[in-house]
């Protein structure tokens, strides 16, 4: 009962914190500075201000939570290889499923900055392609699911493609930012330094949403437990 | 001691590896059917290029080319190899032989990379003289050879993993697909990047070939690794 | 709010809202699926209980 009240306070708690960000970053952070705006004689008139970098109030944590969260998938699926334990392959395929949604997430609110910031819908930008990869992996980790009648072969299985998925995804960003793309001309824009506020925003969403992620988690993990309590009561009733 | 059960995998290796080169001569299935898909891949290339214009060289595009043939057509091949150990039960017996694991993986690997260079050096020459004029290739001789290599050892080290785990599946060359392509996107997009540093020439071309050869050298080093040692939980489910 | 942030709101990119609003929208959609979740199991728990109890009675019975 304990931990129930401990994942709801984190899941209240997160939520409180994401939001505090979201609005802090949209209506009283002072945009970070980028180049300075000179007239002609050279006189610094001021510093353009930079709206990318508010991508990272919501964006980046989102992203960085998807990727702590596939790291469970890969942690749990060595545990289920090394103990053939049933709830590891759930803990397992709840975190992915858990990545998916965050993956979903970081994919729509990129997209979305793109357009606003860069005028396109989509770039082959490194870390839009190589989540864009990620989001393939994930669901390629549940169609092989899908395609596994025999329980501890789609366990095992599945364990095993997690695990690579997650070694794959971190190469998969460094080669897409080291191979030259002759097509696209990657745009970037990197923000100066965050001032004290910037930083109390970024870090507020970021820990509210390892909260949100990390009591999601344990919810569903809750839901399938309480789902396999309920199938041996209905076999007990019927037996 | 130690090196009597070296002596004795490689023994096994070649036994196994033997066998499936032996069955290949005998039946030649995999390599017409991998040739034959790849020479479908470049009359539908044709399609796609036909109204590109004069203007078009398809020299720009040549490495990606190449490569996409390569992928599906090693796609076609990891699953016919796997199929055909399934269907015979050669598997289950080499399983029930004491034959170790990774000395299996490591045949199977490397039987499936010969069957692809094979293909790959059957293609290349035709696809050259569909697509490209003379003397349009601009590195040196010995560029296009290294990445393929390295691009194929990629593919059919962890193509093997992957085809084991999709011959036991209900969608089996679908799932198979699935995933590969993103698995492979790291590699194929460093072997593209090496292949067309060597077919376009140009500045600092050589520096972009070792840059991607670089990025191959470290994929395939990692994820060879990481098949190897999941592939015994693979054979054993 | 930010003086600097209510002018370039809007003079200089009146977009903004709109992206703003977007952000918005998905957050909630996270914020509504998550409550479902936990519903969800609430309910579930409830139930098994109810569930448990009525087996063990039936226990007792017999």
């Amino acid at each position: 009962m304990n931990r129930h009240i401990v994942v709801l306070s984190l899941l209240v708690l997160g939520g409180v914190m994401t939001t505090t960000a979201f609005i802090m970053a949209f209506f009283f952070t002072p945009p970070v500075l980028g180049p300075a705006v000179t007239n002609e004689a050279g006189r610094i008139l001021g510093y353009q201000p930079l709206f990318s970098q508010k991508i990272f109030y919501f964006h980046v944590p989102v992203a960085l939570a998807s990727f702590l969260v596939f790291f469970f998938t890969a942690y749990y699926g060595v545990r289920f290889l090394m103990t053939k334990e049933k709830q590891y392959d759930t803990r397992a395929r709840i975190a992915t499923e858990v990545t998916l949604l965050f993956v979903i997430l970081t994919m729509a609110t990129g997209i979305l900055w793109t357009r606003f910031e860069w005028g396109r819908w989509w770039v082959w930008e490194p870390r839009l392609t190589t989540y864009f990869i990620m989001t393939l992996l994930v669901i390629a980790y549940f169609v092989l699911r899908n395609s596994i009648e025999d329980e501890e072969r789609r366990a095992t299985y599945a364990a095993v493609f997690g695990i690579i998925a997650f070694i794959d995804a971190p190469i998969s960003f460094a080669i897409t930012r080291i191979i030259p793309s002759s097509v696209h001309p990657v745009v970037l824009r990197s923000g100066g330094g965050l001032t004290g506020s910037q930083l109390a925003a970024f870090l507020i969403g970021l820990f509210g949403m390892l909260m949100i992620g990390y009591a999601l988690y344990q919810t569903r993990v809750r839901e399938e437990l309480a789902h396999d309590r309920l199938e041996a009561v209905k076999a007990a009733l019927e037996g | 001691m130690a090196s009597e059960a070296r002596g004795l995998g490689v023994r096994q290796f070649k036994a196994i590896l033997r066998k499936d080169i032996v069955m290949e001569l005998r039946t030649k299935e995999m390599i017409t059917s991998m040739g034959i898909y790849a020479l479908l891949t470049m009359v539908i290339y044709q399609v796609a290029l036909s109204q590109s214009g004069t203007a078009f060289d398809p020299r720009n595009i040549a490495a990606g080319l190449l490569w996409l043939a390569f992928v599906f057509t090693s796609m076609l091949g990891l699953n016919r190899s796997l199929v055909h150990e399934k269907d015979q039960g050669c598997l289950e017996a080499l399983l029930l032989s004491p034959v170790d694991r990774p000395v299996i993986f490591f045949s199977k690997a490397v039987g499936n990379l010969v069957f692809l260079l094979i293909v790959q050096v059957l293609t290349i020459p035709v696809f050259a003289f569909l697509f490209l004029q003379e003397g349009s290739y601009a590195g040196e001789w010995w560029m296009i050879p290294l990445a393929l290599l390295a691009g194929s050892v990629g593919i059919s080290g962890v193509g093997t993993l992957l085809a084991t785990m999709s011959v036991n599946t209900k969608g089996k060359d679908f799932v198979l697909a699935v995933l590969f392509v993103p698995l492979m996107y790291p590699l194929l997009l460093a072997a593209v990047s090496a292949t067309s540093a060597a077919v376009l020439g140009g500045d600092g071309s050589v520096q972009q070939f070792w840059t991607g050869m670089g990025m191959m050298a470290g994929f395939d080093a990692i994820m060879l690794l990481a098949s190897f040692a999941l592939y015994e939980f693979i054979v054993g489910a | 709010m930010d003086p600097v942030l209510q002018e370039i709101y809007t003079l200089v990119v009146p977009a903004i809202p709109y992206v703003a609003g977007a952000y918005a929208i998905l957050w909630v959609a996270l914020v509504v699926y998550i409550g479902m979740t936990y519903s969800r199991v609430g309910h579930l728990e409830k139930e098994i209980a109810a569930l448990e109890e009525s087996l063990e009675r039936r226990g007792v019975g017999m």
